[in-house]
């Protein structure tokens, strides 16, 4: 078997975690969360498949993912890796956004996100995707602590 | 009013990222107002289960900018039309600032976005606006950014 088959783009997203199936999805793979780096900064890995849900829209015969689908990736990777006191985020405004590169079935994308907490309630996330050809978007997400364990 | 032959003229967007159901009032080169219809019959709803909460059938907060931007496209391209991304000029979303989200947006609802020509700066235009559903404001859009240029700077060779 191939070793590398649980981590493949499109495989499916684990069960009954909070950025899973129990809110509408936009991005049909699975946000992979890789080690911490440092205090204050989670990161996290996402590889654009051919078959990516939006993509026969975006744009027939000449597939390009959405600038949209990469704050999408932020967001999730923002649910996936929240520090445990935290399983409510609430996204309640974009503050930010720079699309530096386009970005293409097949390609690796990674994301570091620093968290800096604005007060008690609220966090910024500064988000930095790369693929292989250099810098893709600068996002800027801020949040707000929910009341109850659904995250949106 | 403006419908689906006046939309798919003018953007390259088709299932399902197709967002712009009808434009509603048009005052050219300054001001749109288009409405899109969430139903659960969008592929971001498909794989929920019976244990999926209702806020869980929040419209994708990222969807809702897209919906937008694509309002302010058909605005944009509304004098000079090209569906076709890979020739001629065409459009980038190169950016947004301060897009606040205030409500959740669930099936059924009708989103009405009101799109308006901040500033046009050579081949780039800033837009400003809201969305509302049943004249509640849902999300407000401080500043998005679209520009012009040429198809060739979409391939990938050409990045």
């Amino acid at each position: 078997m191939d070793v590398l088959a649980e981590t493949r783009p499109g495989a499916p997203a684990p069960a009954a975690t909070r950025s899973g199936p129990r809110a509408a999805a936009v991005l049909s793979g699975a946000v992979e969360v890789l080690p911490s780096q440092r205090e204050g900064r989670t990161s996290t890995r996402f590889t654009v498949a051919a078959d990516e849900t939006v993509l026969p829209g975006h744009y027939p015969g000449f597939p390009i993912f959405p600038g949209v689908c990469l704050v999408e990736y932020v967001h999730r990777s923002v649910l996936a890796t929240a520090p445990a006191r935290e399983p409510g985020l609430e996204l309640v405004a974009v503050e930010s956004t720079r699309f530096t590169g386009p970005v293409y079935p097949g390609d690796a994308l990674t994301a570091d996100i620093d968290w800096k907490p604005v007060d008690g309630v609220t966090w910024q996330c500064r988000a930095k995707i790369r693929s292989g050809r250099g810098d893709a978007a600068s996002v800027r997400l801020r949040y707000r602590r929910g009341t109850d364990g659904a995250s949106a | 009013m403006s419908g689906q032959r006046e939309i798919r003229g003018r953007l390259p967007h088709r299932y399902p990222v197709l967002l712009v159901d009808r434009v509603t009032h048009v005052d050219p080169g300054r001001a749109l107002t288009a409405l899109k219809a969430v139903t659960c019959n969008e592929p971001w709803y498909a794989d929920l289960g019976p244990d999926t909460p209702e806020e869980g059938f929040g419209y994708p907060k990222p969807l809702l900018v897209e919906s937008w931007c694509q309002s302010a496209g058909v605005l944009a391209t509304w004098e000079a039309p090209n569906p076709d991304v890979l020739t001629g000029q065409v459009m980038l979303f190169g950016g947004m600032t301060e897009v606040e989200f205030h409500r959740t947006v669930l099936p059924g609802d009708v989103l009405e976005h009101r799109v308006r020509v901040e500033r046009r700066v050579d081949d780039t235009v800033m837009f400003e606006g809201e969305s509302l559903v049943d004249g509640e404001t849902v999300m407000t859009v401080g500043r998005i950014v679209m520009a012009f240029r040429p198809a060739e700077v979409l391939r990938p060779e050409a990045s």
